[in-house]
């Protein structure tokens, strides 16, 4: 858990105020375009949507990586639910995820040998899996300064997309809705009382 | 309107000045209210049931398009801060007035709580305050109406702690569960921070601003930035300097009597920025105490999961946020710091799940345990109460202007010795309620990171004019017709939310007042 907070902080999403400062309520997105007053989109996904920041290779790469992340099972993934627009919106407008995005995304086709995108599947997870176990704890981090490390990075790199991934996912009318199965946000005459169930 | 003295000037129109206006426009006063922010319709306004995905972004904005309100860190709009809390409603207890006496740190307040427990009993009648009853010696009870159901993961951390001789209780807030003569009940859509669209929860423009507009005494100046607060030669407090938020014109609102009320760090602010003759470092600054002793709640969390809720069926358990509270039980023990916590209790399904990033791996697997924690989520929210220091003041950045050419007011909070043990209790008692329950931890936060809510204290209240800036009626000591109500004057925080004590506070000085002009002392 220090590895994210160490994570959060580079990239620079601490610090909301509200009754619930920990919890569901940071998002990149929010944090990014707090004082924006974009009107209700009626339409999310653009055919074919054309990215603000990424370039073509760049956000097929993005868009493969998320899908990796959350992947297509008896619901859509993380390509069926947009969110390579909404991680491209998002890394647009924050010069640190920028950098950060460019260098990773670099990284990945130097692991690689070759193109990332023309690996198998069984490939392409395992140099994911080694990505996400570059993030060293805390404690490592603080003994051995590894934080400098071009790992160290790749680490951070792994966390802000997966965390862009789930961020995006989650909010998405598919993950909010049809994966997760979030009912709420209605009427209720009542609120209705539970109780232990017996085992 | 030019030339019109109004009886009093209140600068902001949240749970102090909303409060304070209505009660003396009820007793006859002729009040100005001066907010800087518009005015805003709670029926129409607010996107209350909007949902992320509705925005490309997914950030919600508080407002609908072409609505102006809320669109500053200063929560500039009518109603203040109260359009967007939670309404959390807690009364103070008599060892949160007397906290230097009992553990000796931090200052005493001046008054105890018989003093404003018929204030407590007023405004709770007043704004509809739900809860429970539970006889507890450090959090009182008071007239509530019945509190909703608590929520399955509740329950079973209220079963948990109760092994652990820790209470769990409904949480109190200011929001109907029953219907009243002006107001709906709750309907549980689970965005009452997003501002309540039927005003079930407490907003003081519709519940305190709008019914005095019918007693004719209420003038509510929206958009107008207080910059001044006006004082004589004669030591008078004379009325405000504002300038229109659109048209960018000064104006000057005259009055017998000035209450400053735009919420903590902007009230101190806004009195270091009233300079004169007589208080060439700030009004009411004769005991340099003013910005001092700067106390808001730090907060920790932990998040985790219920087992026994683990891949539940989904059922529509928002509610109204919270339902359930951890109030301050650390008297009966032995501990190693001076004051207490409280913790606000969250568990059910949520609109927004910020928490998936932390689950590990990623995949079908990673994408199947998002999926079966949804309805298990848990997540304790811990406020601790700092002890005044040195180091945690709010000052003016004289180098920074805003838009409105106003000084840039910073409040800065350092947490000390006794706040590093307190928060490491907090913790460490909601990770022992959670795996007592069979659940498993997802993430603590960490001291080194530290997390402020509620603004209080600066403007402190005491019965020294050497040591504090108002008194026990928050005037202040040196103009006898200004007055200072809001969370500032708080001496001690307490752990509990401060909203009802502002409240009380501002009914209890609108009587004070109201005796002050019957008896033509102002």
């Amino acid at each position: 858990m220090e590895t994210r907070r160490e994570a959060l902080k580079i990239i620079g999403a601490v610090g909301v105020t509200c009754a619930f400062p920990f919890s569901a309520n940071q998002l990149y997105g929010q944090l990014a375009h707090q004082h924006q007053q974009s009107p209700p989109d009626a339409v999310i996904e653009e055919v074919p949507y054309k990215p603000i920041f990424f370039t073509p290779t760049q956000f097929q790469l993005v868009s493969r990586l998320a899908d990796l992340i959350i992947p297509t099972t008896d619901t859509p993934g993380a390509v069926g639910a947009g969110v390579p627009s909404y991680i491209d919106l998002i890394v647009s407008a924050d010069p640190k995820l920028r950098s950060l995005f460019e260098k990773g995304l670099q990284r990945l086709d130097v692991y690689s040998g070759s193109t990332f995108l023309q690996l198998t599947e069984a490939q392409q997870v395992d140099i994911l899996t080694a990505f996400s176990n570059f993030l060293p704890t805390f404690s490592n981090a603080a003994s051995t300064s590894i934080d400098k490390s071009i790992e160290y990075n790749d680490g951070l790199f792994f966390r802000a997309i997966k965390n862009l991934t789930a961020d995006g996912y989650y909010t998405s009318r598919v993950g909010l809705l049809q994966e997760l199965g979030y009912n709420g946000n209605s009427v209720l005459a009542a609120f209705p009382t539970s109780t232990i169930p017996e085992h | 309107m030019e030339n019109k003295v109004f009886d009093i000037c209140i600068v902001g129109s949240g749970a102090g000045g909303g409060t304070l206006a209505g009660h003396l426009a009820q007793k006859g006063v002729d009040v100005a209210v001066v907010e800087g922010g518009p005015p805003v319709n709670t029926r129409t306004d607010f996107n209350t049931h909007a949902l992320p995905f509705d925005y490309k972004n997914r950030h919600i904005p508080t407002m609908k398009p072409g609505k102006a309100g809320f669109d500053s860190e200063r929560t500039r709009g009518v109603g203040g801060k109260t359009m967007l809390w939670n309404a959390v409603s807690l009364r103070l207890s008599h060892r949160d007035f007397k906290g230097y006496s009992a553990d000796g740190a931090g200052a005493d307040w001046p008054i105890d709580y018989p003093d404003l427990a018929p204030y407590y009993d007023q405004i709770e009648r007043e704004v509809g305050v739900c809860g429970n009853r539970d006889g507890l010696e450090d959090l009182p009870d008071g007239a509530f109406m019945p509190p909703p159901p608590l929520k399955l993961g509740d329950l079973l951390l209220q079963r948990s702690a109760k092994q652990l001789s820790i209470p769990i209780i409904h949480t109190r807030k200011a929001t109907l569960t029953r219907a009243t003569r002006m107001r709906p009940a709750c309907h549980y859509c689970g965005n009452c921070m997003a501002g309540c669209d039927v005003a079930a929860k407490y907003n003081s423009a519709d519940v305190h601003l709008a019914p005095a507009m019918n007693t004719g005494h209420l003038t509510v100046f929206a958009n107008s930035i207080v910059r001044e607060v006006i004082v004589s030669d004669e030591n008078r407090a004379t009325g405000v300097r504002y300038l229109d938020r659109i048209t960018r014109q000064e104006g000057e609102i005259r009055a017998r009597c000035v209450a400053v009320a735009c919420a903590c760090v902007q009230s101190v602010g806004l009195l270091l920025m009233s300079r004169s003759r007589l208080y060439p470092t700030g009004l009411a600054n004769s005991s340099g105490q003013l910005g001092r002793h700067y106390i808001p709640h730090f907060n920790s969390g932990v998040e985790g999961f219920l087992t026994e809720l683990i891949n539940r069926p989904v059922v529509n358990d928002e509610g109204f946020v919270d339902h359930a509270y951890l109030p301050s039980f650390m008297h009966a023990r032995k501990r190693d710091y001076a004051r207490s916590f409280g913790i606000q209790i969250y568990t059910g399904i949520s609109r927004t799940t910020g928490w998936a990033r932390e689950v590990p791996g990623f995949g079908v697997a990673y994408k199947r345990t998002v999926k079966q924690r949804f309805p298990a989520y848990v997540s304790f929210q811990c406020f601790g109460e700092m002890i005044p220091n040195g180091e945690s003041f709010i000052l003016l950045d004289e180098t920074q202007k805003d838009t409105y050419g106003l000084y840039k007011v910073n409040a800065k909070a350092v947490q000390q010795e006794n706040e590093r043990r307190i928060y490491d209790d907090m913790n460490k008692t909601a990770v022992e309620i959670l795996r007592n329950a069979g659940g498993e931890v997802l993430s603590v936060s960490n001291f080194e990171e530290p997390v402020f809510n509620h603004q209080l204290g600066g403007c402190r209240m005491g019965s020294d004019p050497r040591s504090s800036v108002v008194n026990a009626f928050c005037r202040t000591h040196d103009v006898p017709n200004l007055y200072v109500v809001d969370g500032s004057v708080f001496p001690s925080a307490s752990e509990k939310n401060p909203t009802l004590t502002i409240m009380a506070l501002a009914a209890r000085t609108a009587d004070h007042i109201g005796d002050r002009f019957k008896k033509v002392e102002i």
